[in-house]
């Protein structure tokens, strides 16, 4: 692969801008409209071996979104700033629009898709369902991402933990209280119980 | 109140799982066969006149397949602005942001390029940012005509509310209060981005488009594109936030309508953060000047504002500064100048004329209860409103209890004290904030297909933009019709499918829409009874179009706020360390949601309160802060844990006595914030956001 760094990327690309001619999904990519260097990558996503041929320009979220058609990682500012792209690479939790696909070569991708295992919702799923964790739901992939992560390094957080450890995700609709609860239900920490006063 | 099966139970959102699995569609994850990618060229210049475009670089190059711009196209987007003609390619551009072109290409890259290739020849024109230097003699003219926008009938004045007689009212106090306030331009900043796809199949034209809406957008397109409504389908997929700025119809949906047509091809059209910041409304910027008559028992006399909120250069909101309604006053007068500017355009945001209004009011009355040594909470019960305007009853009015239920779950108090007390650089401060919104009736409708199965098939055209919307209107329906939750498939989002509905703005979908389907509800059950269950193919259809009104009575929600605050005196960082909500929102439809609803608003509110401003560049006229991190959003760890206490008082009208919920959750919360700061340091900063500078400016 030709050497590209993420300044002259994003000074070649300006904010935001990346993503060709979409291709259908499981076909290989199509020639770029113009000369665009291209790598030749193998990439496991959520258990699943692709080998993918990419524009060196792709972020890992397009590759995922637009040539493997998980749409479930959402881009909200493709900038690094709100967590709605998080996944997880070889188990850490990072923005998905901030990582060129050519450096997930040969890395382990687990995205929202892969959360429940055999039909079967993952703890944290179940939690944000009862505690009412999602309210437009757009942040709510990389919501569950970054928890994963987190209960993953420390099973059992307390509500600071937790905070801190999923501060890079934002929610517009100001739903931490309940991300908060429903993180700390899935670790069994907490009933699931909305605390009303009727 | 009686209790009832179904609603008033918290449940969880039928729709949950697909939003916790990646299964929720979005617009943007959808794609057509042979779809091309549009993007929009922008004015770098606050304000300009285009002399000459120069298309040919872009045309040239390989993959574009459509442009637009002033010169080929003159749709006016009518919601654009509701006083003058504004055409989505503008000329002169009134501010830094207005749309210059649009192309459609094969892919987002070559969209990107093609912009670029493009040659602008502007010559720049004197701009102006702030709301009373444009109505100074000699400023920039920005609409023909002048900068104050005019009222609804033409007329170039201030919009005006009075009663009573403000001299005689002021006149009669025996202490008279006079102090100014500000509020700047803050961005919606919902997560989901703007995009709309648009595909023509000969004359016929489908829009997908996440929009609060689909009723009003899709005539609202039909309007502005000159098409016959019945040509015209708006369909919206799940949908990421909008907190008011996805009403309507939008220029992205003409503009990739447009281009659909000119290339005969799908168009998906995406804006970019950055544009969503500056080309998309905020909240209106606004000043606010009041002078308040009191006699020294407390009782008011006399309540003045007048206020200017910025509009930017097209009046597509109200520029309303609301909140002297929270209080009871015989002598009254409000005069507000909604005002032309060079900064991005302002419209709704969630409560749109009041939290900024509210901090207003409330952060003087809050002065003038201390100056007359009267508990802020005491002087509140003594002055709140007790009929609307001091003229028309409440159906209910919840507010008595909201502010007494809410101080004592606060335990105000043991944590409300004098002004600045304690030593040391940690200062604790206690405020607190009343607010109301109106909780009117209205149009809206809805259809109920029973088929053999026991399935019921409701039809509602919401499209619910994180307000649990489908939840609620199950409820109603499982309720209405005595049938498990689980019998009902909510068929929502595509005009093609569903009835009127008023959209998710105002707060209206629950008592609007509810109310349809109670009596939908209603019809369905008389059938049954006449013609028993359907059998085999046969459907049993019910339809009600309801459009109730009040006469002689004012229906409002009501609420006040507590929040205790720490202030680091050194640093000027403040952190809000205990929060409780009391909501009078009638009865609560599903408690699970509503508690979202209210936790969520005043997470937003405190971010008014501490952090949030667009900020602008007075040389260049240019916007400096335009993304989450420069805004400041709300995270994680600057948000406490949010107390909510429901006051379920019973109201006479609505679908089983619910009112609004989800706008008045901010209402009062930037002012509560801002009071217990004041507690906290016993010194007021006026002007919003409250930002670590302002604190130890006051110190100083």
């Amino acid at each position: 692969m030709s050497r590209i760094s993420r300044r002259t990327f994003f000074e070649g690309t300006g904010a935001g801008l990346v993503a060709s001619s979409v291709p259908l999904r499981g076909q290989p990519a199509p020639p770029a409209a113009r000369t665009v260097p291209q790598t030749a990558i193998k990439l496991t996503v959520n258990g699943r071996v692709h080998r993918i041929t990419v524009e060196d320009r792709w972020t890992l979220v397009e590759v995922l979104r637009d040539y493997l058609g998980l749409t479930g990682s959402k881009i909200g500012c493709d900038r690094g700033e709100c967590g709605a792209c998080t996944v997880l690479v070889d188990g850490k939790n990072v923005y998905s629009c901030s990582q060129l696909a050519v450096w997930a070569d040969g890395r382990t991708v687990e995205t929202v898709e892969g959360l429940a295992q055999n039909g079967k919702l993952d703890p944290l799923q179940q939690a944000f369902i009862r505690c009412d964790g999602p309210q437009c739901g757009f942040c709510t992939s990389g919501q569950l991402m970054s928890a994963r992560a987190l209960l993953n390094r420390n099973p059992h957080p307390n509500a600071e933990e937790v905070r801190a450890g999923m501060t890079g995700n934002i929610c517009r609709c100001g739903n931490y209280n309940h991300y908060v609860e429903s993180v700390l239900a899935a670790a069994g920490m907490r009933s699931a119980q909305p605390r009303t006063k009727a | 109140m009686t209790s009832l099966q179904t609603v008033g139970h918290p449940t969880s959102r039928i729709d949950a799982e697909k939003r916790v699995t990646g299964a929720a569609t979005y617009t943007g994850d959808l794609r057509l066969t042979g779809m091309l990618y549009a993007r929009v060229l922008r004015s770098p210049h606050p304000h300009a006149r285009i002399r000459h475009i120069d298309l040919a670089r872009a045309q040239a190059l390989p993959g574009v397949k459509a442009i637009l711009t002033r010169e080929n196209c003159d749709v006016i987007w009518a919601s654009g602005d509701m006083r003058n003609k504004r055409y989505l390619f503008n000329n002169p551009v009134r501010f830094a942001g207005d749309a210059v072109a649009a192309v459609a290409a094969i892919d987002r890259h070559t969209a990107e390029q093609a912009t670029r290739l493009i040659e602008v020849d502007f010559e720049t024109l004197p701009f102006v940012l702030d709301p009373e230097d444009a109505l100074q003699p000699g400023a920039p003219e920005i609409q023909p005509g002048g900068n104050l926008s005019p009222t609804a009938r033409g007329a170039r004045g201030p919009e005006t509310y009075r009663r009573g007689d403000i001299d005689q009212g002021l006149g009669a106090a025996d202490r008279v209060f006079e102090d100014h306030y500000t509020s700047p331009h803050i961005n919606n900043a919902q997560l989901e981005p703007r995009v709309a796809i648009a595909q023509w199949e000969a004359d016929r034209l489908t829009v997908f488009t996440p929009t609060q809406g689909i009723s009003n957008c899709h005539t609202e397109i039909a309007r502005d594109l000159e098409l016959p409504p019945e040509k015209v389908r708006v369909i919206c997929q799940f949908m990421g936030g909008g907190f008011g700025n996805k009403n309507q119809d939008h220029d992205f949906e003409l503009m990739a309508a447009l281009l659909a047509k000119s290339a005969g091809a799908p168009v998906k059209l995406e804006f970019t953060r950055k544009e969503d910041f500056l080309s998309v409304h905020g909240r209106w910027p606004t000043k606010q000047y009041y002078k308040v008559g009191v006699r020294n028992d407390g009782t008011l006399t006399a309540i003045q504002l007048r206020g200017y909120s910025g509009m930017g250069p097209y009046r597509k909101g109200t520029g309303g500064i609301a909140g002297i309604d929270i209080y009871q006053c015989p002598n009254v007068e409000r005069m507000v100048y909604p005002t032309y500017t060079n900064k991005a355009v302002a419209a709704n945001l969630r409560g749109p004329d009041y939290p900024q209004g509210v901090f207003g009011i409330e952060s003087l009355m809050d002065d003038i209860a201390y100056a007359l040594k009267m508990d802020p909470v005491e002087f509140r019960l003594k002055n709140m409103t007790r009929k609307f305007q001091d003229q028309l009853p409440y159906t209910s009015n919840g507010l008595e209890n909201c502010i007494r239920r809410g101080a004592e779950a606060f335990e105000w108090k043991k944590r409300w004290h004098a002004p600045n007390e304690g030593s040391g650089p940690l200062k604790r401060g206690a405020g607190m904030a009343m607010g109301s919104f109106a909780s009117a009736l209205g149009r809206s409708s809805a259809v109920i297909e029973l088929d053999s199965n026991g399935i019921y098939h409701l039809h509602v055209g919401v499209t619910d933009i994180g307000t649990a919307a489908k939840t609620t209107m199950a409820l109603i329906a499982a309720e209405e019709l005595g049938v498990p939750l689980e019998k009902i498939d909510v068929i929502w989002g595509d005009t093609a499918r569903c009835p009127y509905s008023v959209g998710e703005s105002g707060s209206r979908t629950t008592t609007h829409t509810g109310w349809a389907v109670i009596e939908a509800a209603k019809d369905l059950k008389r059938q049954i009874v006449e013609k028993g269950l359907p059998k085999a193919n046969a459907i049993l259809t019910a339809a009600a179009n309801t459009n109730p009104s009040l006469n002689g009575v004012a229906r409002f929600s009501f609420v006040a706020h507590f929040a205790e605050v720490e202030v680091d005196t050194e640093l000027g960082h403040v952190r809000v360390t205990k929060y409780v909500a009391a909501h009078d929102s009638g009865r609560v439809v599903n408690p699970l949601t509503a508690e979202s609803q209210v936790k969520g608003g005043v997470t937003m509110g405190i971010g008014m309160a501490l952090h949030e401003e667009l900020l602008y560049d007075r040389a260049s006229g240019l916007a400096l802060n335009t993304g989450y991190y420069g805004a400041r959003i709300m995270t994680h760890r600057d948000t406490p844990e949010v107390e909510v206490v429901w006051v379920q008082t019973e109201d006479p009208y609505g679908p089983y006595g619910a009112k609004t919920l989800g706008e008045p959750t901010i209402i009062p919360s930037p002012a509560a914030v801002a009071n217990a700061i004041y507690n906290a340091i016993g010194k007021r900063v006026k002007d919003l956001p409250i930002t670590r500078d302002k604190i130890l400016g006051v110190l100083a």
